[in-house]
């Protein structure tokens, strides 16, 4: 990550960051107890990464 | 008869808690997170506030796209109005891409996805928000 000319994230990166922060607004508006809102923003984030990971070499074989 | 003047006197009542509803759900549309402080639900503001914040400036930092209301098609006007779905945090994005969008690089196309993520993300708060501020939700 670079701070020049705007934020140069890798593609992992950029995922990454979505997923943690998609998870963890999503579990604090979600859940109303502590437990259960970081429960969920870990289980929302393992799908976010397992999705994006799976999709990703899905499409692998028509990438050329 | 009772239960009519219960039900007469229930009416304004619900009117006007519908009409705060609406204001609490349009405060946290123009202020991500301002629709959960005014009902004192901290921690949803908090995480509403910074998670759409860092959503716009990671979004302008990767030099994404943020859509005017000048679009050429239908998809840059749903692109503007997901934008302006982060209320006065639009005006902040617009303010820091200073050296425009560069949507040539994938990075670019990634800080579109996480501005309009971020007007999305907003407008389901203040939803959550007007909901929760009419009783049907916490």
């Amino acid at each position: 990550m670079s701070w020049g000319m705007g934020f140069k994230l890798s593609h992992l990166q950029s995922l990454l960051l979505f997923a943690v922060l998609i998870s963890i607004a999503f579990g604090f508006l979600s859940r109303r107890r502590p437990i259960d809102r970081l429960k969920y923003i870990v289980w929302s984030l393992f799908l976010f990464l397992l999705i994006g990971v799976g999709i990703g070499w899905a499409m692998y074989p028509f990438s050329r | 008869m009772a239960d009519e003047t219960a039900a007469s006197a229930a009416a304004p009542q619900d009117s006007r808690r519908e009409g705060i509803a609406l204001a609490v759900g349009v405060a946290g549309w123009i202020v991500p997170g301002l629709g959960h402080a005014l009902q004192k639900m901290w921690g949803r503001a908090a995480a509403t506030f910074l998670t759409v914040g860092l959503l716009v400036i990671l979004g302008t930092g990767m030099r994404g796209n943020v859509f005017s209301s000048s679009g050429n098609d239908a998809f840059d006007a749903l692109g503007f109005l997901a934008d302006l779905g982060t209320g006065t945090f639009y005006l902040v994005a617009r303010s820091l891409e200073s050296n425009g969008a560069d949507v040539s690089h994938a990075r670019g196309d990634y800080g579109t996805r996480f501005l309009a993520t971020a007007g999305v993300l907003n407008l389901l708060s203040a939803l959550h928000a007007y909901e929760a501020a009419r009783g049907r939700k916490a």
